[in-house]
């Protein structure tokens, strides 16, 4: 990879195009319980991404073939909108969401209770409407919230985080550009409690030491999504509770 | 995708009807709350979200340069689809597009083409070789009955307010798309025996057929549709058409309202 | 912070949330215990009562118990089985055996068919969420008047009200039967304006039923209602 004709994704004065520091993450905003029609939900805005994610379920698994006699099995569909690329993205089958939605699953797999609900699946339906580097984590952000806010029993949040590399230095939450034109990339999925990690993909090249600091600024941020992730299901049902205080 | 219809439910419909009321107390031709907010999606040209009652649409225009259909080698294309995602509902099961799904894109599409509104001629660069390609897309998060005039209102929504990034295409300064109408559409549901505007999904589950009408800005008829089993009179379709005449009026101006 | 109605404080947890030690304490519903802690597991408000820490959640499917009264709708009828929809996870099954009424082989449709609402109770629910319904039982019958609501989990003890107190003030004001089930589903049945009250009850359990005022704005509501004074 390394960088393209002229583009320079670090400055002269070590801060990053959008003026971040290396160790800084995009804003992150999130509003539980948006979709009337699910029974959870969520919206997430990070950065320029924005995933919007709806939770059905526990519910009889159908087909028979996917149906589990131990546990429930979570049924993900990942889907980016046409809309959400600046090229147009032509609906139908995708084998990159395929492949998102199937790690994304066996990663909340790892932290919902599901042998609470035999032969039963709870769906999760991530649609990402912007895209700007990083969707798989911000789709895997808002499911942790949809599933809280359906009462879908976890034995922890998961958050989705990304570091990666540009012109030789560990960043923190790669943006289109640096997505792009670096030099690898660290997405990750982290139950914040434990700092146990239950999605992990990674491209590009990293030197051991590289990936430590890629781990350690994930591990940071993860907390810090984690609170805004408790702040926005509080929020939706503390105000249920207010008045007559 | 069939969900399980309460023999009370139909029976209760049909008892508020014979009063003239409502599930949720409305009048028999009353809309629920609509919110239209556009320039909503960052990398989309034209953009609109659509809440209406509790159903919730985006609509997304994206450009393209192509090159022309070889029977209109100077005209601009214009692709409109509209997709039923699981997300909308828990009666959605994931799969291909059902028969609901296509039938919603193609009714939606042609309201907004059989107006010519986008005068097709304003979207050729160069004749027999460059021209833009329209494409909008719908996404229905939320499904709460009444998905076809609130995809309709996105949609045009969008157009309306959609700029052509000319600038990215190297062909000048980015621009207005050049559309001259608002086509809106209005919709009834035969709820306990009569027709009724806006059926929310209640009324949906517990009634019967349901007719579409997108109107343009003289009042002219663009598109009919009449979905599901069951049959209308003459006298019936007067009656929603009167109807739609002033709901479609109110809508294009709610859209008309958005631009800069 | 939020208030209850007892006038203690709750606190709202998400799941992962330590609520406590865990020595000498149980773990209830939506808890766990993890190592020294034990953690909420569901979104919901902490309650302690006799040493036991569990979440009351904000939000639950519901999951049937031999013994519930349960309010479900037909889905399909097979030679002498009905499939009824009890708004969970799985539906219940009603066998020919446990009908109230004798059906002859082949003729279930005729006396029940597909979208038809009946009372019904859990008889047995296995280890594999099989639902077995029963209609053998004071009361349980088919529905054939009235209409149906449904409700969250968490809501119906509102509804309800302690010692099913609220319930009756809610029947008396509206001059209706109504039933509050323990799938969620609440039935009413009974004149135009009673119906059209209990609607608008139900609309404010929705919007409001966890607040601390519920109980007073239920109260201005029911001195409009047309069966009178509660």
């Amino acid at each position: 990879m390394g960088g393209y004709g002229d583009i320079q994704l670090l400055r002269d004065d070590g801060l990053r195009l959008d003026g971040r520091k290396v160790d800084e993450m995009r804003e992150v905003e999130i509003e539980a319980g948006i979709l009337p029609a699910a029974d959870g939900s969520a919206w997430v805005k990070h950065g320029l991404n924005i995933a919007v994610c709806a939770v059905y379920g526990p519910m009889e698994a159908h087909p028979r073939k996917i149906q589990r006699q131990d546990r429930a099995v979570i049924d993900v569909r990942y889907n980016m909108a046409p809309f959400s690329t600046s090229d147009r993205i032509r609906p139908g089958f995708n084998r990159r969401s395929r492949e998102i939605s199937k790690v994304t699953a066996e990663a909340l797999e790892s932290v919902v209770l599901v042998e609470r609900y035999p032969r039963s699946k709870i769906r999760v339906e991530i649609e990402i409407l912007a895209a700007e580097a990083g969707t798989r984590c911000v789709g895997l952000t808002a499911a942790a919230v949809a599933l809280a806010d359906a009462g879908i029993p976890m034995r922890d949040m998961i958050v989705g985080v990304a570091a990666g590399k540009i012109e030789g230095t560990v960043v923190l939450d790669l943006d289109k550009a640096e997505d792009n034109y670096g030099q690898a990339d660290l997405p990750m999925g982290i139950l914040p409690t434990t700092g146990e990690i239950a999605f992990l993909q990674m491209d590009g090249d990293l030197s051991v030491e590289e990936f430590n600091t890629c781990l350690e600024y994930n591990m940071k941020a993860a907390k810090e999504i984690h609170a805004i992730q408790i702040d926005a299901l509080k929020r939706r049902y503390e105000q249920k509770m207010g008045g007559g205080v | 995708m069939v969900a399980l219809v309460p023999s009370l439910l139909r029976q209760e419909l049909a008892n508020l009807a014979e009063q003239d009321q409502r599930i949720d107390g409305r009048g028999q031709f009353e809309s629920r709350q609509i919110t239209l907010e556009t320039n909503c999606l960052y990398n989309a040209e034209g953009s609109a979200k659509v809440t209406w009652g509790d159903t919730i649409i985006y609509a997304g225009v994206k450009f393209e340069m192509r090159t022309p259909w070889p029977d209109r080698p100077a005209e601009g294309s214009l692709m409109c689809s509209a997709e039923l995602r699981p997300i909308a509902g828990r009666k959605y099961e994931p799969g291909p597009p059902s028969p609901e799904s296509i039938e919603l894109s193609r009714v939606v599409d042609r309201g907004i083409r059989e107006s010519n509104c986008i005068d097709m001629s304003k979207l050729c660069i160069i004749p027999g070789e460059k021209v833009l390609g329209v494409m909008i897309d719908i996404h229905v998060l939320s499904d709460c009955g009444n998905i076809f005039d609130a995809c309709a209102l996105a949609a045009i929504a969008a157009l309306r307010t959609a700029m052509i990034p000319a600038e990215r295409f190297d062909i000048g300064e980015d621009y207005p798309l050049p559309i001259s109408m608002t086509p809106t559409m209005s919709s009834f549901t035969r709820v306990g025996g009569r027709y009724v505007l806006d059926a929310n999904e209640e009324e949906e589950l517990g009634g019967d057929e349901r007719v579409h009408i997108t109107l343009g800005d003289e009042g002219h008829l663009h598109s009919l549709q009449k979905g599901l089993r069951g049959t209308l009179t003459p006298a019936e379709f007067a009656e929603i058409l009167e109807v739609a005449q002033s709901r479609c009026a109110e809508l294009a101006e709610l859209v008309n309202s958005k631009e800069a | 912070m939020s208030v209850s109605v007892m006038g203690a404080e709750l606190r709202l947890v998400a799941p992962g949330e330590a609520i406590g030690a865990a020595s000498g304490v149980r773990a209830g519903t939506g808890a766990l215990i993890q190592g020294s802690e034990i953690i909420a597991t569901r979104l919901g408000w902490v309650q302690q009562l006799n040493g036991v820490l569990s979440v009351d959640p904000v939000n639950a499917a519901y999951m049937p118990r031999s013994g519930d009264l349960v309010i479900g709708v037909v889905e399909s009828v097979r030679n002498n089985l009905w499939f009824a929809d009890v708004n969970g996870p799985f539906n219940g099954l009603l066998p020919m055996s446990l009908a109230p009424w004798k059906v002859e082989f082949g003729a279930a449709r005729e006396q029940m068919d597909v979208g038809d609402v009946m009372l019904a109770r859990v008889q047995e629910v296995d280890e594999a969420h099989n639902v077995v319904l029963t209609m053998k039982g004071v009361g349980l019958r088919r529905l054939k008047e009235g209409v149906m609501s449904k409700i969250s989990m968490n809501l119906i003890s509102r509804l309800r009200g302690e010692n099913d107190q609220t319930l009756r003030a809610l029947k008396e004001a509206s001059d209706c039967r109504i039933i509050v089930a323990e799938n969620g589903r609440v039935w009413v049945d009974g004149g135009p304006e009673g119906t059209a009250f209990m609607r608008k009850v139900i609309d404010l359990l929705r919007e409001q039923g966890h607040m601390a005022n519920f109980s007073q704005s239920l109260e201005t509501m029911m001195n409009d209602a047309p069966g009178g004074v509660a």
